[in-house]
């Protein structure tokens, strides 16, 4: 069973139709990299997967359990499903280490010195285990993204959701975030992702998936539906975000 | 017996000022649990919360403080239960400071971008949750300076008091002039002293509102 079912799945901002009939689905260990141009609904679409938006139409299940029912526990559900926003969202009046221990010691009623031990471990995956006790505006942005990446980890989550998680950033500080992401690939993180990175797309995304006008217009293994376009709409896409 | 405004009469206007701070407080106490609970039905997801909170804050602002004094002085009386000055004079204010309070706080929660409840509902956490550790940490650092400035006006406003009998600073300027038939002294003494209690408070208000306005 896949680890992410979306079927069919319609949603509408007042009369605007942003998502039409999509269907997507997600096994565990693939990475997902949906593309297209802003408005495309790409953004709403990850949203929908942790409940954060709601659907009008269709299902969605993740880890068999129905995200749009309405008597799903979706922060028990959310506890297993991570999301990294594109500006971060740090909480700035804790420190990083209370960033992370949060949601754990809160949520899931863990010891707050387990907690820390947890933060630790997932501080160091992201290489900013120094800065335990930094609040989030002392740290560059590819720093507090790495912080909001640590603590989606800490959840230990069984997938994870990044939301344009570079888009903010400068080209340098770009790198030290992907780098992150390259390394929870290789640990066999089931992700999806709403990116703009085609190299890392092409490189490690088990999927690429367009879409445009609200739909799934075509997806297929990453270097093949990057490298040969079979519609159009993709072709200028891919024409404009590589030039 | 006509007499001269004294120190004896000073002495028992500062002595009054406990009454009007003793009032302050309560009505503070008061109105900041009523605010807590309005402000949080302001926020809340459930669209018939939200309307209560605002039916609350309307209510109560359309009608002036003075009305509420006499609801609660004579009417509760007319309804068989004796109230006793300080009684219906801490219940009204408490009502009145709970809309301005709930008022406040609410512009202070809304003022937390929707992306940080987001992030905590993101991560597991309920709506409770979310407001104890994520969002009203924040909104008190903007919530202090506005706050002040209201206890400023809730001390003056406490003289309003002085009409149901209440003994505060107010009343007590009024029962010194009687006998001592130098109102112009005596109220310039009652102002004097409002000012000492209020302006000390206002440069606090200041003050907060210039540090809290470039920290974290």
């Amino acid at each position: 069973m896949s680890l992410v079912d979306i079927a069919d799945v319609t949603k509408f901002y007042g009369t605007n139709k942003v998502l039409d009939r999509v269907s997507l689905a997600v096994e565990p260990g693939e990475i997902i990299a949906i593309i297209g141009r802003s408005g495309s609904g790409k953004s709403t679409l990850l949203r929908c997967i942790n409940g954060l938006e709601p659907i009008q139409g269709g299902r969605i299940v993740v880890d068999g359990e129905v995200v749009n029912d309405p008597k799903t526990d979706l922060r028990k559900l959310r506890q297993r499903v991570g999301i990294v926003f594109q500006s971060y969202n740090l909480f700035p009046h804790l420190t990083v280490s209370r960033n992370i221990t949060l949601a754990p010691t809160v949520a899931k009623g863990m010891p707050e010195g387990e907690a820390r031990e947890i933060a630790r471990d997932v501080l160091r995956r992201v290489g900013l285990e120094d800065k335990l006790e930094a609040y989030p505006d002392q740290l560059s942005g590819g720093q507090q993204q790495r912080v909001a990446i640590a603590r989606s980890l800490a959840m230990q989550p069984k997938v994870m959701l990044f939301d344009e998680i570079t888009s903010a950033l400068d080209p340098e500080l770009t790198g030290e975030v992907l780098a992150v992401l390259e390394d929870m690939a290789r640990s066999g993180m089931t992700m999806i992702l709403v990116t703009h990175e085609m190299g890392f797309a092409r490189r490690f995304g088990s999927r690429v998936v367009f879409m445009h006008q609200g739909r799934i217009w075509e997806q297929g293994r990453a270097a093949e539906t990057l490298g040969r376009p079979q519609t159009p709409e993709l072709e200028t896409f891919l024409g404009a975000v590589l030039h | 017996m006509i007499r001269q405004f004294g120190w004896i009469d000073l002495y028992y206007l500062v002595a009054a000022m406990r009454w009007t701070l003793a009032l302050t407080a309560m009505a503070f106490v008061g109105g900041s649990v009523i605010g807590m609970i309005v402000a949080v039905l302001r926020v809340a997801h459930f669209a018939p919360l939200r309307w209560l909170g605002t039916l609350y804050i309307q209510f109560v602002q359309g009608i002036p403080l003075l009305a509420w004094l006499f609801v609660f002085y004579f009417g509760l009386a007319i309804v068989g239960l004796p109230v006793l000055p300080w009684i219906a004079a801490a219940a009204a204010f408490s009502i009145y400071g709970g809309a301005f309070l709930g008022e406040i706080w609410r512009g202070a929660l809304q003022a937390i971008p929707r992306t940080q409840w987001e992030a905590g509902a993101a991560l597991g956490l309920g709506f409770a949750e979310q407001l104890r550790y994520v969002i009203i940490p924040q909104a008190v650092r903007i919530a202090v300076p506005p706050t002040v400035g209201f206890l400023v006006q809730l001390i003056k406003n406490t003289s309003l008091a002085a009409i149901i009998g209440f003994v505060e600073l107010t009343r007590e300027g009024q029962l010194t002039t009687a006998s001592t038939f130098q109102p112009f002294t005596v109220y310039l003494t009652v102002a004097g002293l409002y000012f000492l209690l209020c302006f000390p408070l206002s440069q606090w208000s200041r003050s907060l509102e210039r540090k809290l306005h470039v920290a974290r």
